[in-house]
């Protein structure tokens, strides 16, 4: 076997590759594309029995959301919601997360596994008791209930996530700073913390794409004071028959910030994704 | 290390209350019981009750009448039936086709980085907003994807309206969403294989067939037990697509046990009778979270 033969066959090895491959990403990308596509669309353009591809680009979709269909407070319903409860997530889940990494106590593990089953609840049987219990203490339809919503699975997550992230830290960094006079939380503060800031970061654009995307928690307990766009895109179509021009301009506005967040974490994304039972790269 | 040993021996001997880690650790804990522990005993608590929402919540006791109701109930089985066909499906497809692109995905050798980036995309959509898109894709009047197999005479009739093709349909839409997942796991494992091993292999002539069941397949193997149980809890926990595709339609084909679950706690306000049904799903995913901490523990993970 000669060089030259040896890669022409990985030559052709890779161009069979790709061939396969693009069918792979066909698949996956027309979706998304013909949505962004159709939310330029003219109306008629949008009516026409055959696929049109070509046409004059239009806002107005997007406009009417904002004008008629106030999409401005919806949007901010779903920063604060996403926003407020990833915060919370985070802050605590970093100390709790810490805390649980450098503790040794009997029935650790049953606290784990407490913190992880939290987190792999069925959406359906944790809205229905919330939704009673809401009721009581009058969260239904507001704000700090979403928050609070969105923490049942954002805060078990974040404590796992962060568990896991800190115990990959050896502590002797941590006793050589409090050797040369660090506090123990000086240690944690200024020695472990900065050296899991990729985890950190992580932790907090996935809590916010599970909150931003969350659609059971918000169309049982949000009304019309705290309706997020995933609700406004569901009610779209319900409420107007045909308007696909607005639904696919709401469905890229809801899209294209978590793509964007979640690609710029894509390295440590495993690690997260998978509950901290893969390691990435 | 020293540390750390005199802190546990002074928490031993209960000298100075408690060590900073669990000052750390234990109010968070008290948070998280409040929002998840309460909640569970409360729901079980409904379970045992005939719980109604007419003038105000009221409850009355039950006894196991709910449970009785709900082992007997020819409804609820089927549901729970197609949950199991529907996560079957979803799950098994999601496997193959994700170790599949993600093997090949591994051997490029130019622009791996922008392909995978590419295929994650789905996997960040609000799943409602990927059940809309397959409404709009699948619209017998306007949908690109009705045309297509309109027009190739591959399917011709109303895909969502159909029940053949609906339940087709929301399986396939949930495989395209969350296929991209099974790939980074099954990737992050394959570029964990040894490649010493491989190239050794390679020169005493093993093929690419041989390699993949010797070297390959043993090394990623607990990668892809992890990835097949991330999806078997989502799989579960998730019921949006459906909800807003064909809400358990038509007929009663794509009713899986979530959506009987919310339909019977919030369209027929039986929400007793919901909250047994709630409970026998938290069973199945406690069963996954258990075999989940096992792994986890045998990965020396979970420390």
């Amino acid at each position: 076997m000669t060089t030259s033969s040896t890669s022409g066959r990985k030559l052709g090895k890779q161009a069979v590759l790709y061939a396969i491959l693009v069918l792979v990403l066909l698949w996956t990308l027309v979706p998304i594309l013909w949505m962004i596509l159709s939310s330029f669309k003219p109306g008629t353009a949008q009516l026409s029995p055959t696929p049109v591809f070509f046409f004059a680009p239009t806002f107005q979709h997007y406009a009417a959301l904002f004008t008629g269909g106030n999409l401005g407070s919806y949007f901010l319903n779903s920063v604060l919601a996403a926003g407020i409860s990833t915060i919370i997530a985070v802050t605590l889940g970093c100390l709790a997360g810490y805390g649980l990494a450098r503790s040794h106590f009997r029935g650790k593990q049953h606290v784990a596994f407490w913190i992880i089953s939290t987190r792999m609840a069925p959406i359906a049987a944790v809205v229905l008791p919330l939704f009673i219990l809401f009721r009581y203490v009058n969260l239904l339809d507001s704000l700090p209930g979403l928050i609070v919503a969105y923490l049942t699975f954002n805060l078990p997550f974040a404590i796992w996530i962060m568990n896991a992230f800190f115990a990959d830290l050896p502590p002797s960094l941590e006793e050589a700073a409090m050797v040369d006079g660090a506090s123990r939380f000086q240690a944690f503060y200024r020695v472990a913390l900065p050296l899991v800031t990729p985890g950190l970061v992580t932790t907090a654009i996935l809590c916010l794409v599970f909150s931003w995307n969350d659609y059971a928690f918000a169309a049982t307990f949000a009304g019309p004071s705290s309706q997020t766009l995933p609700i406004a895109a569901a009610q779209l179509n319900t409420q107007t028959g045909l308007s696909w021009g607005q639904l696919t301009a709401i469905g890229t506005i809801v899209v294209l910030p978590m793509m964007i967040v979640g690609l710029a974490v894509r390295r440590y994304l495993v690690r997260g994704l998978t509950l901290g039972a893969v390691t990435g790269e | 290390m020293a540390a750390t040993q005199t802190d546990r021996d002074a928490k031993k001997s209960g000298g100075g209350g408690l060590s900073l880690e669990m000052k750390m650790l234990l109010p968070v804990l008290a948070l998280l019981a409040v929002l998840s522990l309460f909640p569970f005993f409360y729901i079980i608590w409904m379970s045992l009750n005939t719980v109604s929402l007419i003038n105000g919540i009221s409850f009355e006791f039950a006894g196991l009448a709910n449970w009785a109701r709900m082992f007997t109930d020819e409804v609820v089985g089927a549901a729970w039936a197609r949950a199991a066909l529907y996560f079957v499906a979803t799950v098994g497809i999601e496997m193959v086709l994700g170790i599949a692109i993600a093997l090949l995905i591994h051997e490029l050798v130019w622009g791996k980085n922008l392909v995978l980036s590419l295929i994650l995309l789905p996997m960040f959509m609000a799943p409602v907003i990927v059940g809309l898109l397959g409404r709009f894709l699948t619209d017998s009047s306007y949908g690109l994807y009705a045309f297509v197999l309109r027009e190739t005479g591959i399917f011709e009739s109303d895909i969502l309206g159909t029940s053949s093709s609906a339940l087709t349909a929301v399986i396939l839409m949930d495989v395209w969403e969350w296929t991209p997942l099974v790939v980074l796991i099954v990737l992050a494992g394959l570029a964990s294989v040894n490649q010493y091993v491989i190239e050794a292999a390679k020169v005493d002539g093993a093929n690419y067939l041989a390699r993949l069941r010797h070297i390959v397949a043993p090394s990623i193997a607990g990668v892809v037990i992890v990835a097949l149980l991330v999806r078997s809890m989502d799989a579960i926990r998730y019921f949006d697509i459906i909800t807003v595709t064909t809400n358990g339609g038509p007929g009663n084909t794509t009713k899986i046990i979530p959506i009987r679950l919310y339909e019977t706690a919030f369209r027929f306000f039986d929400l007793g009778y919901a909250a047994a049904i709630g409970l026998g799903m938290l069973v199945f995913s406690i069963l996954v979270a258990t075999v989940f901490v096992r792994i986890l523990e045998r990965r020396g993970l979970a420390k």
